[in-house]
């Protein structure tokens, strides 16, 4: 089986794993994206919300589960096909977070900029913004490395 | 302050029986500049239906998911091929939604819950052909 092992720098993530759980914690009793409802029946639409939800807590503790003491050990994480479907939505739910509670003032031309400056970035959410970069990066990684769209 | 990429990431390395892959950079800030799917079950591949119950599902765009990410999705949620995927992303993209599948509307809103589970925005609507 295929797997990809990504070492990291744990001095300079680590800060960003604080970010990313305070965006985790937020998203235990919230879905990431606004919900929008196929049907106009409560019940139906809680359950909806609720079989959301499930998902996307296991995704994100998938997520959470790559930064345990291990880690902080050898600094490496380690992803296969077994893990990488939930951790790109897990790094997904957890960017949209991170967008809408701490970069909402940040242009999004900025925000999509691979390039961008980071003297562009407030200084006060630059941590937030190396998180939401971070996950965009794992989940590349995933994409270029992985093929999960089967054509690997 | 931008600074290489290994300050952040090391790099990777792909283990693929004995091959090894270069290193790979991936991010830009400097450490000392930071101040499952449910139950519901996924249809089965595209079928294009028209009928005097017909709905659509549209994707929306969003800013925070990469176009590869969305091609991804696109293909494992509805089946698509590349250049079908790369063709609703790029519509998306540009146009802010595109209609992705239309159909029975029970089949709609299984599409439209699995492309939730994704975390892309999709919404159903009758299809004002049928």
């Amino acid at each position: 089986m295929k797997q990809v092992e990504v070492r990291l720098n744990i001095g300079a993530v680590a800060p960003l794993l604080d970010v990313i759980k305070k965006a985790a914690d937020d998203l235990r009793d919230t879905l990431a994206i606004k919900a929008a409802f196929p049907e106009d029946d409560a019940d139906f639409n809680e359950t909806w919300t609720q079989d959301l939800m499930a998902g996307q807590n296991s995704d994100v503790r998938e997520l959470l589960g790559l930064f345990d003491s291990d880690f902080f050990t050898d600094g490496a994480i380690s992803i296969d096909a077994n893990n990488c479907d939930s951790l790109l939505r897990g790094c997904s739910a957890l960017r949209l977070r991170i967008l809408d509670r701490w970069l909402s003032e940040v242009s999004l031309e900025v925000i999509e900029d691979e390039d961008a400056d980071v003297e562009a970035i407030p200084a006060a959410v630059r941590v937030h913004f190396a998180a939401y970069t971070f996950l965009d990066q794992i989940q590349k990684i995933i994409l270029d490395h992985l093929h999960p769209n089967g054509s690997g | 302050m931008n600074k290489p990429s290994e300050q952040i990431l090391y790099g990777t390395v792909l283990t693929d029986g004995s091959r090894c892959f270069s290193l790979l950079p991936v991010a830009r800030l400097t450490p000392d500049s930071l101040t499952r799917p449910s139950a519901k079950p996924v249809p089965d591949p595209v079928t294009q239906v028209q009928s005097a119950d017909s709905w659509r599902v549209v994707l929306l765009n969003d800013p925070v998911n990469r176009m590869s990410y969305v091609v991804m999705v696109l293909r494992r949620v509805l089946g698509f091929d590349e250049p079908l995927a790369r063709h609703h992303m790029l519509a998306v993209h540009e146009q802010g939604r595109s209609v992705v599948w239309t159909g029975n509307r029970e089949q709609a809103e299984a599409y439209m819950f699995a492309l939730h589970q994704w975390h892309l925005m999709a919404i159903i609507q009758p299809d004002e052909a049928s």
